[in-house]
């Protein structure tokens, strides 16, 4: 599958050196500024912000998906975190977390073919081998490796 | 085996409700389930469920933060969860559909609920868009109606003074939700044909209809204008990728909304007009004789199929007109679709000989039904013995519309059964509008007494 089109090499933070969750979804939206996705910081934020306070997007399993439907989008696109130590995110199985993916989707739907990649990695996060690997990422490269495998 | 089914969707869609599929699909490859997961997500819905699916399934779990179109799974046993839940214990959600009761069939309420939900999931096509709108346009007409008939308390002409709480009343009820009849049932016959493009096209079609006097036919014919013209556009435009986004908030709700105002301006609305004219210049006209006539026929038309498309077909010419100040039809249909599950309860109590122990505790629910106005409460009777219980629901129900026609019976809600009865000024000749309801209960008891045959 062909991720480049929504993963920047700009936003795939590996480590990332933060202290909490909200430090770290700062840190990824000015990750995802970077690339391009993200035009308008501040309302993606609040979209992301608004939709943890529904729920925390801490799936378990030491993965989180905090994710934003926003004007300020451009193009659909896709952030990668690895922390560098363990962070709380009030997770559903209570388990700090160790990989963030950020997904960041305009307000008008454009072109269903980049939402379908993001449903695939979505839909992977549940499969247990495919989370080992990603744990074990060592930087951007093999990360695309990774994605570029579903 | 147990057969399960499920429906996720979250508000963006793009992850949980994907995520949440995988897992409850991972959990029951796990405990060898049959599981088929529904998805509702930013790329529209994916592996829909079918009618038969639902027929078959022993539960269903919704795992939703939004709307699932939950009232397809009507008498079914349902877990219903928020979307998280899902990915955190899909097997214990499994669990706890494997362990619902499926319900119980020989339950007569949950009986006449299983066969309204068979009948509205079987809508198809125009039928089912046409019923989407009135269903939306329906609550409108009842809280309009009502408040309108509210505020002939002070009087039949007290609304005329301004500033008044009778005033008001008729300007909530008469001035802003009988305003929004028909463009509500126009926008949303061309939803349930386009979704969400055919929304703006068919409430400003529908509003049209309505400033151009063309009424709930006007709106109908708006609607479904409205809603294949937004549908060809949604299939039809191709866009490169990067102005896809313009064609649903840019593109079809301008064409469609143009093309649709021009041809109910130019082209439809006068001719519509006219016939709506005539329509309700001929029942304010309508001869003793002729009114009797068209009591019969709606009388008949309702108990013939119960809630079917005939049933509807009456009961949707009757609530259109209240659009048009109509309200006489509209107290025929309701008289006539009360008296089938009351004479089926006096039927039971006449004639026990003739009727299954089943049958006569059925009795007593489909009273009540009767009484609110669930025509629908007869068809378990009428399922079992078609031939003989049918034409005896048509002739009491005729005879019951007849005369509601006849007394000159007036109704300004659409719905209500005898709880709209005591509210002032919502019926006109309350005494003799309950009266033909009486006789068209008797006139089908009668007839079932004789005609059924006594059960050994």
């Amino acid at each position: 599958m062909n991720v480049n089109a929504l993963l920047d090499k700009q936003s795939i933070l590996i480590p990332l050196d933060i202290s909490d969750k909200t430090e770290c979804i700062q840190a990824m939206v000015d990750a995802l500024a970077l690339s391009g996705c993200v035009t308008d910081k501040s309302a993606y934020l609040e979209a992301v912000m608004n939709r943890e306070k529904t729920g925390s997007t801490g799936i378990g399993f030491g993965v989180a998906i905090p994710h934003g439907k926003s004007a300020g989008v451009s193009k659909p696109g896709l952030a990668f975190a690895k922390l560098a130590k363990k962070t709380d995110w009030d997770s559903l199985d209570g388990e700090p977390v160790s990989a963030v993916f950020m997904i960041a989707v305009p307000e008008a739907a454009a072109g269903n073919e980049h939402l379908q990649i993001l449903i695939a990695i979505s839909r992977k996060l549940i499969d247990e081998e495919f989370r080992n690997k990603l744990f074990a990422v060592q930087d951007s490269e093999e990360l695309i490796g990774l994605l570029q495998t579903i | 085996m147990k057969k399960i089914i499920a429906v996720t969707a979250c508000p963006t869609g793009v992850a949980h409700t994907y995520m949440a599929a995988e897992s409850l699909v991972k959990a029951a490859k796990e405990k060898q389930i049959e599981l088929k997961v529904e998805t509702r997500g930013a790329v529209g819905v994916e592996n829909e469920i079918t009618e038969q699916e639902i027929a078959e399934a022993h539960a269903i779990i919704i795992a939703a933060d939004t709307d699932v179109l939950e009232s397809r799974f009507q008498g079914k046993p349902v877990v219903k969860v928020r979307v998280a839940q899902a990915i955190k214990d899909p097997k214990g959600l499994i669990e706890q559909a494997l362990n619902m009761q499926a319900s119980d069939p020989t339950d007569y309420l949950k009986q006449v609920d299983k066969s309204k939900a068979e009948r509205s999931s079987s809508r198809t096509g125009a039928y089912k868009h046409l019923m989407t709108g009135v269903s939306a346009m329906l609550p409108l007409v009842v809280a309009g109606g009502l408040l309108i008939a509210i505020s002939f308390i002070f009087g039949i002409e007290a609304f005329k003074e301004e500033g008044t709480l009778a005033a008001a009343l008729m300007s909530i009820g008469g001035g802003a939700a009988f305003a929004l009849m028909v463009p509500v049932l126009s926008g949303f016959i061309a939803f349930s044909i386009a979704e969400k493009p055919g929304l703006a096209p068919g409430l400003v079609g529908g509003m049209l209809a309505s400033q151009l006097g063309a009424g709930f036919i006007g709106g109908i014919a708006a609607g479904f204008l409205a809603g294949y013209l937004a549908l060809w556009l949604k299939n039809t435009i191709r866009l490169p990728r990067n102005l896809e986004g313009l064609k649903p908030i840019l593109l079809i709700p301008l064409i469609a909304t143009a093309i649709t105002g021009l041809l109910m301006v130019f082209v439809i609305g006068e001719p519509i007009k006219f016939i709506m004219d005539s329509l309700t210049a001929w029942l304010q006209s309508l001869g003793k004789a002729n009114a009797i006539l068209l009591g019969l026929l709606l009388g008949a038309m309702m108990a013939f199929d119960m809630g079917g498309p005939v049933n509807k077909a009456a009961y949707t010419f009757a609530v259109g007109l209240l659009a048009s100040n109509e309200f006489g039809p509209m107290a025929a249909v309701m008289a006539a679709g009360m008296t089938p599950p009351l004479g089926v309860w006096l039927a039971t109590m006449l004639a026990p000989r003739k009727f299954t122990q089943d049958e006569r505790d059925g009795g007593k629910s489909a009273a009540v039904l009767g009484i609110s106005f669930i025509t629908e409460g007869a068809i378990p009777f009428a399922a079992s013995d078609p031939i003989r219980v049918i034409p005896s629901l048509m002739v009491g129900s005729a005879v019951t519309g007849a005369l509601s026609m006849l007394f000159g019976a007036t109704l300004r809600a659409p719905h209500g059964g005898i709880f709209v009865l005591p509210i002032p000024n919502a019926v006109s000749h309350l005494g003799l509008y309950a009266l033909a309801i009486l006789i068209g209960t008797v006139v089908t008891a009668i007839m079932l007494s004789i005609l059924k045959k006594t059960v050994r």
